[in-house]
């Protein structure tokens, strides 16, 4: 599974840091790095939910391609 | 396209006993999604109204067309400056946002926490050790919140009753009192940074008054427009979130029991609480005629995103009205969204955790005190007053 993240969007809720602190980090003011995700099988329960708190859609889950590495877009 | 629901004056938005302001706001989901509400201010403006939690995102992530600049704080003093970050749009407000961010970051707030539990372990221990009954705004909520704010503004708690009365009657007071109200907390503030200038601390108007944005010092205008901001927000919004959490877990006693029990669910709960019992209304102004979903705005009217209406929408939210202290997948904009996400908030939500942590560990079994009723009312900030809890 693949996390593509839309830094523009982010806000700074943190809300998918506080379910998944591992796998979404944030910068010194909160918000989220920039650069997609790839997540590994085992963390994809946490990732999940994660992904599905942002209130500003900035988190997209993407199940198409489980092989594309971190490209840095965002 | 006209409504007759407004924050203000439709049912269960004056002050009543045993109210719902919550679920009283949740019927406009049975209406039109966007209307115009022809008296939905405290000063008796009209607003569109956005109940669709999907368009006060697009509202509220879209600061060209909607934004910010009201200057609502100095106009009532006749005057014309912004809340600083809170009125400005972006570009601007970038610049603010940054410097303060790191202030208020998830990770600053973790290290606030330890002095914030003393503060609210002295708060219950206090009220537990006195009496089997306590009017929890104000013998906890509001010196509770209140106190940690001004701690971290750098003031000390001898004040904090004068600083509560400021906010009161800026807030629910009637024009001349909201003009005298926002006189005295401008000129504390000018007067704090003043001193601050002279006599540098460890505290929040020091960095203010040394910070440096673009390579300059910031103007008198901009300190002002920080400080004022930071009194004002932090003065009672918490406090009203926490009392209408402890009243619902008042009167929900299988809540209170699921918490009691498992304190380690508060967390969870809190965040459903946030949804179910938001408390700010937020007002843009339109900078250009658009059609939005069919509603036709136009150049400078204001369209008003209330948080407990998004929090309370079918469409974003299974059963909105049932309060499920487990629901996952919980969306909520209680602070808000797009670029003026409350800047407090990692703050206001450990502030929430705590005092519920602390709170259900030492009272026992408590409900609202038979013979007494909480006071309820709508507006730009939700709230409750005479909330008198029993534990005896």
């Amino acid at each position: 599974m693949h996390i593509i993240v839309r830094n523009a969007k982010c806000q700074g809720h943190a809300r998918c840091w506080s379910q998944a602190p591992d796998i979404f980090k944030l910068d010194e003011d909160g918000y989220i790095l920039p650069g997609n995700i790839n997540v590994a099988e085992r963390d994809e329960f946490l990732a999940l939910r994660g992904a599905r708190s942002c209130p500003e859609r900035a988190l997209e889950i993407d199940r198409s391609s489980d092989h594309i590495t971190n490209d840095g877009v965002s | 396209m006209v409504g007759d629901f407004s924050l203000f004056t439709s049912p269960g938005m004056q002050r009543i006993p045993n109210g719902d302001p919550h679920e009283a706001v949740a019927r406009v989901h049975a209406g039109p999604p966007i209307f115009y509400s022809p008296d939905n201010t405290r000063d008796g403006r009209g607003t569109w109204l956005i109940t669709r939690a999907k368009d006060q995102r697009q509202v509220l992530q879209d600061p060209e067309t909607f934004s910010s600049n009201r200057s609502i704080f100095a106009s009532a003093l006749g005057d014309d400056w912004p809340l600083i970050p809170l009125e400005l749009d972006p570009p601007a407000h970038g610049v603010f946002r940054s410097l303060l961010n790191p202030l208020f970051s998830p990770k600053r707030v973790i290290a606030l926490e330890p002095s914030i539990r003393a503060r609210a372990i002295t708060q219950v221990e206090k009220i537990s050790a006195s009496s089997n009954s306590c009017e929890v705004m104000k013998d906890f909520a509001i010196p509770f919140t209140v106190g940690v704010f001004l701690h971290f503004l750098g003031l000390s708690d001898e004040r904090l009753d004068m600083f509560v009365g400021w906010a009161n009657r800026l807030l629910h007071g009637d024009k001349a009192q909201r003009s005298a109200a926002a006189r005295a907390i401008l000129e504390f503030i000018d007067e704090l940074a003043a001193l601050r200038r002279k006599e540098p601390a460890d505290d929040f108007m020091t960095f203010i008054v040394e910070a440096e944005i673009d390579n300059r010092s910031l103007a008198d205008k901009e300190v002002r427009g920080i400080g004022v901001l930071l009194f004002v927000a932090g003065l009672d919004t918490v406090a009203a979130a926490l009392g209408f959490d402890l009243a619902h877990l008042a009167r929900n006693p299988k809540d209170q029991e699921l918490l009691r029990s498992e304190p380690e669910r508060i967390v969870l709960a809190t965040e459903e609480l946030l949804r179910a019992y938001s408390t700010v209304q937020m007002i843009r102004v339109a900078t250009k005629d658009v059609d939005f979903e069919g509603a036709p705005i136009r150049k400078g009217d204001y369209v008003s995103c209330a948080t407990m209406i998004a929090n309370r929408d079918p469409v974003e939210f299974e059963n909105p009205n049932t309060i499920d202290l487990a629901r996952e997948d919980n969306r909520h904009t209680a602070f808000a969204c797009g670029p003026h996400r409350c800047l407090g908030s990692h703050l206001a939500r450990r502030e929430i955790i705590i005092a519920l942590e602390e709170w259900l560990s030492r009272i026992p079994h408590f409900r609202i005190k038979e013979g007494t009723a909480p006071i309820t009312y709508g507006g730009h900030v939700f709230g409750i007053e005479n909330l008198v809890l029993d534990w005896s």
